[in-house]
């Protein structure tokens, strides 16, 4: 493995770790998704530098795009957990739990 | 034009006008007064029957018979329909007997229909009725009787409904206009048959040119007309019920005129009978077991007008066996002795009745033998006629017919039941009289018994003279077509005389069991299969149209709704899917973090695997 692949494959890999071991708010949770969308946007820039394939340029403009809709739409969430829930810890969203 | 034909033509022409007078007035928008009902409608009957009387000399003095064509009403390629009378020995003898029942019926009426406010209308559907009834009797060509056969039957209808305000009174005559309509299929039938095979309607025409024809099928549609105008077996239970109506209608329609139009029908087509014996057995066998079923139910009924009603229907089944036996003639003189004698006995039930305040149970009456002696006297009479008693009117016809049917080649069964059914008459007739007249009195202390009017007295007068010497003048007077036999052995001459006997000395037996327990626990069934009709209208009135909607419950609501919509169609789905799901849901607690942390673990291994 390439160290440039390992870089990014570890940056993706420890914002996962942060979004799965997340403890009180849902904000480090999303913040962590933002981190692996960056480690993404990287991975996808450096693919067309990497293997000199032009045709796959735009895809981090895409990626970033949608990543852009997501982080809205997580917001919203935290947003309309904040209004329901009174919090934004994770504790107050048990509804699918026995 | 011949003088006779000419009398004969303008007599039925005069009664025709003098009996459509009063009904012309009322369709104008004069108010009637308030005895239209008797001096106007009554009186049209009365001088119709005395204007009747000048063809009936004339037929009984020179023998007789014309045919008259007149107005051509359609003309089509094939088939034309003219205005055409046929004065024969049928016609010209039988209407001024209807018209002499229909006059004692009316004076009747004035008197027991007095306090309906109504009176004026029913008056005028009498004498519809009649009208239509005269078109019946005098007609020459299907078409005509057609139209006569109708009007009778539409004004039957309108005249059993007549307190209509009465839920039992509706059902009753839709009842009779049901099983009319079924026969009406059959003599449409058999019309259809002749307009297309013998290109006529004309009795003459259709006569001559049905010589080789096998003429089964039309005769079988006129079998099932006659079935359900007069109430033979199958098409029966109209009869009974059609007593919802008043008294006179009940002794004008469905006792001496009406319900003889389709016995009527097949003597006017006898010829075309003659040679046919399927027409002929099943004439018999349908008689035969018509007459022995309703003597049956009259046996236990408790209604006096159900009883004298049942017995009009047993008396009509014996007019179809003589048919059965070829003897149209005899059937004709029973028709016609049979209208005085039960015309009476309806009058005397309505005079019963209205003195016992609206009474009609015959356990709830008694002892009117000296409170009522004119109405029981004529009701014995009546009775007395009814079984054949020597010599008064039914004598002649009905043991006419017992005898031709004891000398000819019949059915055995046949025979024997229509002997056990003239028995049970003579039975039936001796328990109205033991439950009406004799005994001590089962009824209220105030009832207002009074028989002194002469619109009552006269009418149950003249009915009882035509009971007593009716059959006599018919048959002093005219010819009998066929030659009768008359050497039999003394048993088969007595017959009839036996039977009768018989039954009348059971009769009294049972009567003089009705104050005493003859068995503790007596055997029930033949009581009730009596008393319920047979069954009959309990099956098909009640139990087919139940299976019919329950069938259709079945459908609609446990088919279509609950098993294509709900077990195999669009519910079914959801109903299966929904256990899946909440299985699935409670599999997944919804450990996010621990599926998160498995997923991790995987991808830190695969890394670490492909890094080195």
């Amino acid at each position: 493995m390439t160290p440039t692949h390992f870089t990014i494959s570890s940056a993706f890999l420890l914002g996962m770790m942060g979004l799965a071991f997340h403890r009180t708010h849902l904000l480090s949770a999303l913040l962590c998704l933002e981190a692996m969308m960056l480690a993404l946007f990287i991975a996808l820039s450096l693919w067309s530098l990497q293997l000199d394939a032009t045709g796959c340029s735009t895809a981090p403009m895409l990626m970033l795009a949608f990543s852009a809709c997501e982080a809205s739409a997580g917001l919203a969430l935290l947003v309309a957990t904040a209004r329901t829930h009174g919090t934004g810890h994770m504790q107050a969203l048990n509804l699918l739990q026995c | 034009m011949h003088p006779t034909t000419l009398m004969y033509t303008s007599s039925l022409l005069l009664m025709f006008a003098v009996l459509l007078y009063p009904l012309l007035v009322t369709f104008t928008s004069l108010p009637l007064n308030n005895d239209w009902a008797s001096s106007h409608a009554k009186t049209a009957v009365k001088s119709a029957f005395l204007i009747s009387l000048a063809p009936l000399s004339l037929f009984l003095s020179t023998g007789m018979e014309a045919v008259t064509s007149s107005w051509t009403w359609m003309v089509t390629t094939t088939l034309d329909i003219t205005l055409s009378f046929k004065f024969d020995h049928y016609s010209i003898i039988f209407i001024p007997i209807a018209l002499y029942v229909t006059w004692s019926i009316l004076e009747f009426a004035t008197w027991y229909m007095h306090s309906d406010p109504l009176m004026n209308r029913f008056f005028k559907y009498l004498l519809t009725f009649l009208v239509a009834m005269l078109i019946l009797v005098s007609a020459n060509n299907l078409f005509q009787l057609f139209i006569g056969w109708e009007g009778v039957g539409i004004m039957s209808f309108l005249l059993i409904g007549w307190w209509h305000g009465r839920a039992d009174a509706n059902t009753a005559a839709l009842q009779a206009v049901l099983y009319n309509r079924v026969g009406d299929i059959g003599l449409i039938l058999g019309m259809a048959w002749l307009a297309t095979n013998v290109n006529s309607w004309d009795i003459q025409q259709m006569f001559i040119l049905s010589k080789d024809l096998d003429m089964t099928l039309p005769l079988l549609g006129l079998i099932l007309a006659a079935t359900g105008k007069s109430a033979q077996f199958g098409l029966h239970p109209w009869l009974p019920a059609a007593m919802e109506g008043p008294t006179p209608v009940s002794a004008l329609l469905h006792s001496s005129t009406m319900v003889v139009a389709g016995i009527f029908l097949l003597i006017r087509m006898s010829p075309l009978m003659e040679n046919n014996q399927t027409a002929l057995t099943l004439c018999l066998c349908l008689g035969a077991l018509t007459t022995m079923f309703t003597a049956t139910c009259a046996l236990t009924q408790n209604d006096i007008k159900k009883i004298v009603a049942f017995s009009t229907s047993s008396q009509l089944g014996l007019m179809m066996v003589t048919i059965g036996l070829n003897q149209p003639q005899l059937a004709f003189l029973h028709i016609c002795t049979h209208a005085f004698f039960k015309a009476m006995l309806f009058l005397c039930s309505g005079s019963v009745i209205h003195s016992l305040n609206d009474e009609q149970d015959i356990r709830k009456m008694g002892g009117l033998h000296h409170l009522a002696p004119f109405t029981s006297s004529c009701l014995t009479v009546g009775s007395l006629a009814l079984t054949g008693t020597p010599f008064l009117a039914g004598f002649f016809s009905k043991d006419a017919i017992i005898e031709a049917l004891n000398t000819s080649h019949v059915n055995a069964w046949a025979l024997t039941l229509t002997l056990i059914a003239t028995s049970f008459t003579a039975i039936y007739s001796l328990r109205v009289i033991f439950f009406v007249t004799m005994g001590t009195p089962r009824f209220l202390p105030l009832s207002p018994i009074n028989e002194n009017n002469p619109a009552v007295i006269n009418p149950l007068k003249r009915l009882a003279w035509g009971s007593i010497f009716g059959g006599l003048l018919v048959m002093l007077n005219i010819n009998l077509f066929k030659t009768p036999v008359l050497t039999m052995p003394a048993e088969l001459k007595l017959a009839a005389l036996a039977v009768s006997v018989l039954g009348l000395l059971t009769a009294l037996e049972l009567a003089t069991l009705t104050s005493k327990q003859f068995k503790v626990t007596p055997l029930r069934t033949p009581h009730h299969f009596s008393t319920s009709l047979g069954f009959v209208p309990a099956i098909i009135h009640r139990q087919i149209p139940q299976l019919s909607l329950l069938l259709g419950q079945k459908i609609a609501s446990q088919m279509v709704d609950q098993t294509w919509l709900e077990k195999t169609g669009p519910k079914a789905i959801a109903n299966a899917t929904t256990p899946l799901a909440s299985a699935t849901s409670n599999m997944q607690q919804g450990l996010i973090k621990t599926y998160l942390t498995l997923f991790l673990m995987t991808l830190v291994l695969v890394t670490l695997i492909s890094a080195t």
